[in-house]
């Protein structure tokens, strides 16, 4: 499916002197089968922006479209079905007394019948590397186990947008490399996938298009390579060496953004 | 990131936001102690009119003020009708089968709304014009003569100023925690009661977890940075009771005692 967001505004606490504008206008669209990294600094409407594209959030102005279809004319519990909306740190929504009661929640409010949890469950354990933590007490994982643990229980829900805001905040290099391979295999499947993160050197592997948010507004947007190579002071590790050595090497081609890209294009130098 | 207001404090600069807190208080204990020895309609009224300008002056919109007195509006209906066709004081205003209207019944009904409307709007004026850490804090500092009788006066505050510290914390972790679970198909205003209150475990589990968890790391926070209890403790902000805070206890007395000769 498609997903687009148009000219949305958000205002929390409107008419208090609580007031804030968080989102001022943001216009961006979820391709099929893209993975849509979206970065930007704390308190540049990261989150309050994914909340919007399964309407926990309902836009202040402007709207959110399915497929051209107006999102709110939809209903919630399918919408929310269709976007899966994984929460920054979700592993504090675990609840449930084993990892696999946990995971079975969003399928059994889908009211699908038991065989059918089951294999859900079975299957989206399986994507997250956690089918044997199936019978454990979810209070008694690791973090990176938590964390998986609560990915699979949206998973479980097979959306056709996953969104995930900070998946990778906090973990171990090991769990953080699976969880952006589960990204890729997602995108295999034909899986959007929305992967907000501040951490731009994971979004440069695995992100086909980048929207860079700044104070509520999209500051720029378009391929990591071009969004990256426009300011190159704000860019992964890969971009900045690249962009440097060019200076003194024009013989570097091209705009490497991943790293075996950037490698490569390094490996052409002579003598290297 | 929802910014909520913290209970009911409006966070304006009025005079009557930069009275001392324990002015704020002793003033509305005396309130509402007065308010019982007022016994006509008229005093209630004159106090009314006093209060209501106090309102005007603490810059707090009428319309959020009211806010405030909304969950108490069912005890006053209660009141005024229970007094309208219960009581058999004065004239006899309607008959209409076994149920009579007196005068008395209206007069008190109305005077006991008052009265009601009245002591709630002097705690929600403090509430609504003190910050939840100075209201702790001029507790604190009232109780304080009490630490002699071996009152833990320090320990009680800093328990209120938790706790009114973590419920908004509370209330975000909540917001979180529901917008998660609602990702995940759950649905909060769907049938009966039994039903809806089954849908919050969901909520209540992790909420209840995580509150533990905060405690100890607020817990092994306060130890690390040298917390061992009142002793000796020194405040950032000190209270200052100044002349303007003792002009408006004086001014509160005034108004309670015309209203009481009234």
């Amino acid at each position: 499916m498609r997903l687009e967001l148009r000219d949305v505004k958000y205002v929390y606490a409107p008419g208090t002197p609580f007031e804030v504008e968080a989102l001022r206008g943001v216009s961006l669209a979820v391709e099929p089968g893209e993975v849509l990294g979206i970065v930007g600094g704390t308190g540049s409407g990261k989150s309050t922006l994914v909340q919007h594209m399964n309407l926990l959030l309902t836009p202040t102005s402007g709207e959110v479209l399915v497929d051209g279809v107006d999102a709110r004319s939809l209903e919630k519990r399918e919408l929310r079905r269709r976007v899966g909306l994984v929460f920054q740190f979700p592993e504090s929504a675990l609840f449930a007394p084993t990892v696999e009661e946990d995971v079975a929640f969003a399928p059994r409010q889908l009211g699908l019948d038991e065989e059918e949890v089951q294999e859900r469950v079975r299957e989206s354990l399986r994507a997250l590397r956690a089918g044997d933590l199936a019978a454990r007490s979810p209070f008694a994982l690791s973090g990176g186990e938590k964390r998986r643990a609560a990915i699979a229980g949206v998973l479980a829900m097979k959306p056709e947008v996953l969104v995930l805001d900070e998946p990778t905040a906090g973990l171990d290099p090991a769990t953080r490399e699976e969880l952006l391979a589960l990204i890729l295999d997602l995108r295999e499947a034909g899986i959007s996938v929305v992967l907000v993160s501040h951490d731009l050197d994971e979004v440069a592997e695995v992100a086909d298009r980048l929207c860079a948010l700044h104070e509520g507004r999209v500051r720029a947007m378009g391929t990591p390579a071009e969004v990256f190579y426009r300011d190159p002071t704000r860019a992964p590790a890969t971009v900045r060496v690249a962009s440097l050595l060019k200076e003194s090497k024009p013989e570097i081609i091209g705009v490497p953004v991943r790293f075996e890209e950037t490698l490569a294009a390094l490996r052409t130098l002579p003598g290297v | 990131m929802t910014t909520r207001s913290l209970g009911q404090f409006y966070p304006v600069s009025s005079p009557v936001h930069a009275l001392d807190p324990r002015a704020k208080i002793l003033a509305a204990a005396v309130f509402v102690a007065g308010l019982f020895l007022i016994d006509t309609t008229l005093g209630l009224l004159f106090v009314a009119a006093a209060l209501t300008a106090l309102v005007a002056v603490s810059r707090i919109p009428a319309g959020t003020f009211l806010r405030i007195l909304r969950p108490v509006l069912f005890i006053v209906a209660l009141t005024i009708l229970i007094q309208v066709l219960f009581s058999r004081e004065g004239l006899t205003l309607i008959e209409w089968g076994f149920l009579e209207v007196h005068s008395g019944g209206v007069r008190k009904g109305f005077f006991l709304a008052l009265r009601i409307l009245l002591l709630v709007s002097s705690a929600g004026l403090l509430t609504a014009t003190t910050a939840p850490v100075a209201l702790a804090d001029g507790i604190e500092d009232l109780l304080s003569p009490l630490k002699r009788v071996r009152f833990p006066a320090h320990e009680v505050a800093m328990m209120m100023t938790i706790a009114l510290r973590f419920i908004p914390t509370l209330g975000e972790e909540a917001e979180k925690i529901k917008g998660a679970q609602a990702a995940r198909g759950a649905d909060f205003s769907e049938g009966g009661p039994l039903r809806r209150a089954r849908s919050l475990v969901p909520v209540l589990v992790p909420l209840t977890v995580g509150a533990f968890r905060r405690a100890d790391e607020l817990a092994e926070a306060m130890e690390s940075r040298g917390y061992r209890g009142g002793e000796g403790r020194t405040r950032y902000r000190e209270l200052r009771f100044r002349k303007g805070d003792a002009l408006a206890l004086a001014v509160t007395l005034l108004v309670l005692l015309v209203g009481i000769l009234l």
